[in-house]
């Protein structure tokens, strides 16, 4: 992202130029100059470089912008979205299958990626029930992960328990967003 | 000695899992018969800012017991205030007149550094002496005294030492930052024994004060640590994958705990003099919270393994394990109490945690509190007649105590953080 915005500007400038550069050439001055003068001829090769150098600084720089781009939209479809858990549950909901068949999916993809899986728990329950709930929570989404072939070795587990909500309140929304397991790349 | 009696076969039935109603006076009384004491100012040969410190204090933890109702010093004349402190000189009529039972004088004189007070206790009825003492301690040390005088007094009458000397271990600060402090009941002498400024839970102190154990994540992960307070060295972390934690102790030198990673969870048996863990219970899905009768014979513990948490009971002979718990789709957190006759628990009742206590057969179950808020980790006295416990209200945890019938609720107010775990230190 940091390469895309100086890119942009020199894009943006370059092409802004082009157009100017090659209105010279189709205007009425060209063509007397082209029929009359050799060496106005010369001066409009020499001008006319600019020209292909600038198609070709466009091409260059319309294919680093692709290459950003397909960054971005790569960092954006990583699929290490929260899984929300029933309260007092570490069964997975069929709903998440998906999405954790996509990460499967991307981490037999990206293959110099560890995973840390982190189990957490809303805030009711006991501290000591919910620091083991958490860890099974991350050991369950870890064994799906494995039965869909991912290496284990890439996978390891943490329970937070209910030490580090995502949502601090003490309603139900933020219980239900409390009951995850969270992916950190590393 | 007739109000002896009564207080004991009163305290009897308490303890005996019944609840003694009986009202005995409206204005004092909150539902246990509670004893009625006078403690005025005390007696000294020279002008002392004692004289009134000491039985103020002394009210304040004989109050805290729940054992007494002090009697206003509004209600006592010129003439009673000014009373000796020899049997003599005591009208103990006109004490009973206004509805004291137990009489308590004191004489304090300090002498350089120290303070020497005598504390004499009468029995109104008859007029009996039933504790007289001397005590003799340094001047900054005045809240150690009190604290002592009270446990000896409710000894006295109670027959079992009070818990005002008592400590706390616990956790305090906020989410994602606790450390483990310890700390007089009454929040003096609070001192911190870690400083990660990461997650650590669940501290608890050996039987004989010499270790103490906790789950850290100072290491990036959960491992169970175990710290010779003497040399404030670790001793033994178990850095295993998977979590572990645990806060009984089988005796002075074996700590108690869960480890869940995989598919398993086991309870360990740590020997901390040969380094030595010992699985004694491994099973699918989870086992935690072990907590050994006192006997040593069983353990309590949770488990999901009939589909929600129960607590269940293990003979750790046979190995036979019993269900124990059958109310709600949640119980857990068991503690058994050091006189065996009660386990409590934390039970999930209308959406909130109450704290409970059963009989060890797992039946008598009773609600302690129903405050609709989080209640956690309630732990015994040493005498097995108070419950502690965390109790989380609009995000403010604090820590409460009460009597083993729910009674008596006291909140305690240790450092102006969150404090949570906590677990009396034995003496």
């Amino acid at each position: 992202m940091k390469l895309l915005a100086p890119m942009l500007v020199i894009f943006l400038l370059l092409s802004g130029c082009a157009p100017k550069v090659l209105e010279v050439p189709i205007s009425d001055e060209w063509q007397r100059l082209k029929e009359t003068d050799a060496k106005e001829e010369e001066r409009r090769k020499v001008s006319l470089e600019p020209e292909t150098k600038i198609d070709e600084a466009k091409i260059e720089v319309e294919e680093i912008l692709k290459r950003e781009r397909e960054k971005v939209v790569k960092i954006e479809e990583t699929p290490f979205k929260d899984i929300l858990f029933d309260f007092d549950s570490y069964a997975i909901k069929r709903e998440y299958y998906p999405l954790l068949d996509s990460i499967s999916e991307w981490l037999k993809m990206r293959k110099e990626k560890n995973v840390l899986i982190e189990g957490h728990c809303d805030e009711r329950g006991t501290h000591e029930y919910n620091l083991i709930l958490g860890q099974k929570r991350a050991e369950a989404v870890k064994e799906y992960l494995v039965r869909k072939g991912v290496d284990e070795k890439r996978l390891k587990t943490i329970s937070y328990g209910k030490e580090r909500p995502l949502d601090p309140r003490h309603t139900e929304e933020a219980w239900a967003k409390n009951r995850r397991v969270h992916f950190e790349l590393k | 000695m007739r109000l002896k009696r009564i207080v004991l076969l009163s305290l009897f039935l308490l303890f005996a899992k019944d609840l003694f109603a009986k009202v005995y006076l409206d204005v004092y009384a909150t539902g246990i018969r509670k004893v009625i004491i006078a403690v005025p100012y005390f007696k000294s040969t020279e002008a002392t800012r004692l004289r009134a410190e000491l039985p103020e204090l002394l009210q304040k933890d004989l109050d805290f017991s729940g054992f007494f109702a002090c009697a206003p010093w509004s209600l006592m004349d010129r003439d009673l205030l000014d009373e000796g402190i020899e049997r003599s000189q005591i009208a103990f009529s006109k004490w009973r007149s206004i509805g004291v039972e137990l009489l308590l004088k004191g004489k304090v004189e300090e002498q350089g550094e120290e303070v020497v007070t005598e504390i004499y206790l009468y029995d109104t009825s008859d007029g009996s002496l039933e504790f007289a003492k001397r005590y003799r301690s340094r001047k900054d040390l005045v809240r150690v005294l009190v604290h002592r005088i009270a446990d000896d007094i409710i000894e006295s009458v109670t027959g079992q030492k009070g818990i005002l000397s008592s400590k706390l271990v616990f956790t305090a600060g906020q989410k994602g930052s606790t450390d483990v402090y310890i700390s007089g009941i009454d929040g003096f002498g609070i001192r911190r024994l870690t400083n990660y400024r990461t997650i650590t839970v669940l501290p608890s102190i050996s039987p004989d004060g010499r270790y103490l154990s906790y789950t850290s994540y100072k290491g990036g992960k959960p491992d169970l640590y175990v710290v010779d307070l003497k040399t404030g060295h670790e001793v033994f972390v178990d850095r295993d994958e998977g979590m572990k934690v645990g806060r009984e102790w089988l005796d002075r030198k074996t700590l108690l705990y869960s480890h869940t990673y995989g598919k398993f969870s086991s309870i360990v048996k740590l020997d901390l003099e040969t380094k030595t863990k010992k699985t004694i219970l491994k099973k699918e899905g989870i086992i935690t919270s072990p907590s050994p009768s006192p006997d040593g014979k069983r353990i309590v513990f949770t488990s999901d393994m009939h589909g929600t948490p129960q607590i269940f009971s293990m003979d750790m002979v046979t190995g036979e394990i019993k269900r124990l718990t059958y109310q709600g789709k949640y119980n857990t957190s068991p503690s058994y109490s050091p006189r065996g006759d009660l386990i409590a628990f934390v039970a999930k009742i209308e959406g909130a945690l109450e704290i409970c206590v059963m009989d060890p057969s797992g039946s008598n179950v009773r609600i302690l509190t129903n405050s609709g808020d989080i209640n956690d980790s309630p732990h015994f006295s040493n005498c097995g007649r108070y419950i502690v416990f965390s109790s989380q209200r609009k995000g403010k945890t604090k820590i409460n105590i009460m009597f083993t019938n729910g009674e008596n609720k006291r909140v305690l107010d240790l450092t102006n953080q969150n404090e949570m775990q906590p677990r009396f230190v034995p003496q």
